[in-house]
């Protein structure tokens, strides 16, 4: 893939336009090159044909030549005066022959060399020397063939004198010099060289003049290497370029050296005449290749001007723009365009639902928590890039879990869809959103003054507050808000919302139905309960828990008719730790189940040891009673301790009635059918209604010590106070009346027949060992 | 070869081969004397040289100087009988058939005989100046009978024998008496094939 990466084209016109000129260029050359390699391959095969032709020429030009000068040699060499003068050494006669011979046969060079190496008819003392040496060679019987004289190749042709013996040779010697080869060149039909080489004694090749420079290194190799089974012609690298070459070899008259015969063509010719047809092949393949681009150009962008609109359009798509291109045409490209504008068109409106699904609550259509949190981002950033504050104001129905559970999901649905169109409609100029449940938030950026906050949550309170009419109900809704303020109690959006969530708790303490700020003092108390937490996981464990008892004095019978069991934490570090404080969290993190157990236990083990007439109060919390089990561990602490059930008396208050009440009343009766006593604690504070005391026969009922406390105080306390207790022993119910400090109270108490006291007067909550000896106290002289 | 007054007592018999050990027939086998002069032979005894089929006939002929050689043309043609010799320069034009001419050799040395119409008739006279000389046979062999003791030098000499003047020379101690061999192997070259026309 690196040639596609090298080659990566940003446009497919330009691509298609390479493609195809490239393809082009390609098929040209390839027709280009085969034409060259057809046109040389005909040139070399021409060349060779004409230099075989011509090598074949020469052979019989040659041969004609030497039958030619043979026969003049041998007409002479056999005349009867010329023998008679050779054979008698007559100089003069013999070289008046031979000149009336060189003028005959038109020849520069004849003479006679005798048997005993005589030469006559030579001047030149080299050339006297060769022709002396000749006398030996010929005598081997070739007469005919190359030889050196005086340096330079000649052609020899030599007739034997016959004198009859053989007395001498009559020889002619054809120079080969530039002459001779030029009329050779002249009869060939191609302009060839020819050339005459002899061979020297290193093995090198040299021209025909033996005092000349050596040949060329290339011509002595390739003479070198074909001379031998000459006749073929072969190429040869040159000084002048490559040509064509024969190499010829020669006879030679033997003990001469080797001598060849060089024709030789140059390619350049040889080729001259195609250049004209390359040039224009190469003009043509040139026009044909602009032809093509421009061609291809011109297509290309009919096909690619649909597609680049739809690439733009594809990018604007990306980037989440509405996108259409325009359908110009019916073929597949058409289609295409107009695909692509349904697609395109339907992703729109797929993104937006997505978005609206994403970011919006189903039920109310509010901003969901994932909206919240990317704009409470952007808020938080937006602050830390301008200055002024943020308000995270966290709302919550007061009563909404009892109307769900009462009423119904579909009703508390509606009721949580008509309080947000109430909030979105009253709080325009505020970020509303449902987290869940009936969590609801409200962002509101602001400068200066919190004043506005004030305001804000006022508002919010009271849209929430009017009647709500859903179906044949009448809601009455009540909200808390905690409001957290950014950046200074929240750096980022879960810390405000958790500052503000703290707040919401403390809006829920301080009574419902208002708004508290979010203070550092909160964030306190928050770390503390989590550290209370961790520690309470481990009290159990620890054996940190301790019972201590109060004891309720059985007026009637003055004597102490039972204990209630009371929990207390002795913490290693903090020490007595405030049932008000660890209870509330217990309760929130359910530990209070375990730690109920064990209590129900303890107190059962405890009351066994007292006397039969002695019972002893556990309270439950309203959390132990919505999880299972409750009868099971009463009955095995019973069980475990041999306690009578009649001496357990299980205190409960009227929250449990809030949840459930179905649930709870079948399980009191479940605890009734063992034989435990059940009673109603705290009684006339809180949601005190008196159906409960309808709904189910308590045992005993509790006067709550508020009542106790403002006997003497307030008028009309101790008449409320006579009538639970008249209303009480009416019900066949036993009262106990808690907070007992007073000798007068107790005078109120004993007079209007209160069946039992606890309180201070008589003793406060003591360890178990000290509730023993108080088993024998009197009331009289506690009170003392 | 008839005897001279010397005493004389040793016969030599002389075998003459080429390297491949063919015997050269028609070598002449002379001997002269060493340190003394070599007697001149008697003249005496007939010799021709006939033509026939164009041809010569002997190819050698040795004969004493001062012999005379009758030419006899027994072919129905003419033939020009010549020599450039430097022994012996004669030409015959020997017309007709059965024409006969004589002609004296007076001086020694080898003369070579031609046909100045047909260039390949050629044959050989050795003219030679000792009584000791003759052709060897079909075998090579030549025997000299009453040679005198002493030191001789025996020549062999053959028209295509490769060596200066076609000839190669040895010297023989003979002894009083008896039969002494000699045996020469003579380089040859080879005969022309077709004088005249070249090769």
């Amino acid at each position: 893939m690196q040639f596609r990466r090298a080659f990566g084209f940003r446009q497919l016109r330009t691509r298609l336009a390479v493609l195809y000129a490239g393809l082009f260029a390609i098929a040209m050359l390839c027709v280009s090159g085969l034409l060259y390699g057809v046109v040389v391959h005909n040139s070399k095969a021409q060349v060779r044909q004409e230099l075989i032709a011509n090598g074949t020429v020469f052979d019989r030009l040659w041969d004609q030549q030497t039958s030619q000068l043979r026969g003049a040699a041998g007409l002479l060499a056999r005349d009867f005066g010329f023998r008679a003068a050779v054979a008698t050494h007559d100089r003069s006669t013999i070289e008046s022959a031979l000149t009336n011979l060189r003028h005959r046969v038109g020849l520069s060079t004849a003479f006679i060399v005798g048997v005993d190496g005589e030469v006559t008819g030579l001047t030149e003392p080299r050339e006297v020397q060769d022709a002396a040496a000749l006398s030996t060679r010929l005598d081997d019987g070739v007469t005919a063939g190359v030889a050196s004289l005086g340096g330079q190749a000649h052609k020899i042709v030599a007739a034997p004198i016959m004198a009859p013996a053989l007395t001498g040779w009559v020889v002619f010697a054809a120079e080969l010099d530039q002459h001779e080869m030029r009329t050779l060149e002249r009869m060939s039909a191609i302009p060839l060289t020819a050339a005459v080489y002899l061979r020297r004694p290193d093995g090198s090749w040299g021209g025909a003049d033996e005092s000349a420079s050596a040949a060329d290194p290339s011509v002595s190799r390739f003479i070198e290497a074909n001379w031998r089974h000459g006749g073929q012609p072969a190429d040869i690298d040159g000084p002048n370029g490559q040509s064509i070459a024969l190499a010829k070899p020669l006879p030679t008259i033997p003990g001469a050296p080797s001598a060849v015969l060089l024709l030789q063509y140059p390619m350049r010719l040889a080729l001259g005449p195609y250049q004209g047809l390359e040039i224009a092949i190469a003009v043509i393949g040139l026009l044909g290749l602009a032809l093509v681009v421009l061609a291809t150009w011109r297509m290309a962008r009919s096909i690619t001007l649909p597609i680049s609109l739809l690439d733009a359009a594809a990018d604007k798509l990306a980037d989440g723009q509405l996108a259409s291109v325009p359908v110009s045409s019916q073929d597949e490209l058409g289609r295409l365009a107009a695909t692509f504008n349904r697609m395109s068109a339907d992703i729109v409106e797929r993104e937006k639902r997505i978005t609206q699904l994403a970011f919006n609550d189903l039920l109310t259509g509010l901003p969901n928590r994932a909206n919240f949190n990317q704009h409470i981002d952007h808020q938080l950033r937006l602050v830390d890039r301008r200055g002024g504050e943020v308000a995270l104001l966290c709302m919550d129905l007061d009563n909404f879990k009892s109307i769900n559970d009462t009423l119904g999901h579909p009703t508390g649905d509606e009721l949580l869809r008509r309080i947000a169109t109430r909030l979105s409609e009253e709080l325009g100029d505020a970020f509303v959103a449902r987290l869940g449940g009936d969590e609801f938030v409200l962002v509101k950026p602001f400068t200066g003054e919190s004043g506005a906050i004030d305001e804000l949550a006022r508002r919010a309170l009271a849209a929430v507050e009017g009647p709500i009419t859903v179906g044949e109900h009448v809601l009455e809704n009540k909200a808390s808000i905690g409001i957290a303020i950014a950046p200074a109690y929240g750096a980022n959006g879960n810390m405000l919302l958790r500052s503000a969530e703290l707040a919401l708790y403390k809006a829920k303490e301080a009574g419902r139905g208002t708004y508290r700020f979010f203070e550092e003092s909160m964030n306190a108390l928050a770390q503390e309960r989590r550290a209370l937490e961790v520690d309470l996981h481990h009290a159990l464990a620890n054996g940190e828990f301790e019972l201590h008892y109060q004891p309720l004095f059985h007026l009637a019978a003055d004597r102490v008719g039972g204990f209630e069991a009371l929990l207390r934490w002795n913490h290693p570090t903090r020490g007595s730790v405030s049932p008000c404080e660890f209870i509330p969290v217990a309760e929130e993190t359910g530990l209070i189940v375990p730690i109920g157990t064990w209590v129900m236990q303890e107190a059962c083990r405890q009351a066994a040891r007292w006397p039969d007439h002695v019972r002893v109060a556990v309270n439950v919390s309203s959390i132990q009673f919505q999880r299972p089990g409750l009868s099971h561990v009463v009955l095995q602490a019973l069980q475990n301790s041999g306690l009578a059930p009649a001496r357990l008396e299980i205190e409960i208050t009227e929250s449990i009635f809030l949840e459930r009440s179905d649930t709870i009343l079948q399980l009191l009766h479940t605890l009734r059918g063992l034989g435990v006593r059940i009673a109603l604690d705290d009684f006339g504070t809180g949601y005190s209604s008196l159906s409960y005391l309808q709904s189910f026969p308590f045992d005993k009922i509790k006067i709550d010590r508020s009542f106790v406390i403002a006997l003497e105080s307030r008028p009309g306390a101790a008449a409320i106070v006579k009538a639970i207790i008249d209303l009480a022993g009416a019900l066949g119910m036993e009262t106990t009346a808690e907070g007992v400090e007073e000798q007068a109270q107790l005078a109120i108490l004993a007079k209007q027949g209160a069946t039992s006291i606890q309180g201070f007067l008589f003793s406060k909550a003591v360890p178990a060992a000290q509730a023993t000896a108080l088993l024998k106290s009197k009331l009289k002289q506690r009170a003392a | 070869m008839p005897m001279t007054g010397t005493a004389n007592a040793a016969d030599l018999d002389v075998e003459v081969h080429g390297p491949n050990g063919a015997p050269i027939a028609g070598a002449v086998v002379s001997v002269h004397l060493v340190g003394q002069p070599t007697p001149r032979p008697r003249p005496a005894g007939a010799f021709a040289v006939d033509q026939q089929d164009i041809q010569f006939r002997p190819f050698i002929l040795t004969v004493p100087v001062g012999a005379s050689v009758m030419f006899m043309n027994h072919d129905s043609v003419r033939h020009h009988v010549y020599s450039f010799s430097p022994a012996k320069r004669f030409e015959l034009k020997l017309a007709s058939r059965q024409q006969n001419q004589s002609v004296l050799f007076d001086k020694a040395g080898i003369v070579p005989l031609g046909c100045n119409i047909h260039d390949r008739m050629i044959a050989y006279v050795d003219v030679v100046d000792t009584p000791w000389a003759k052709t060897a046979d079909a075998n090579g062999h030549v025997a000299l009978r009453g040679l005198p003791a002493g030191a001789v030098s025996v020549s062999i000499w053959h028209p295509y024998l490769r060596a200066p003047g076609n000839m190669i020379l040895k010297t023989v101690t003979l002894g009083e008496t008896g039969t002494h061999a000699e045996r020469f192997v003579a380089p040859m070259r080879a005969p022309p094939r077709d004088p005249g026309t070249g090769y």
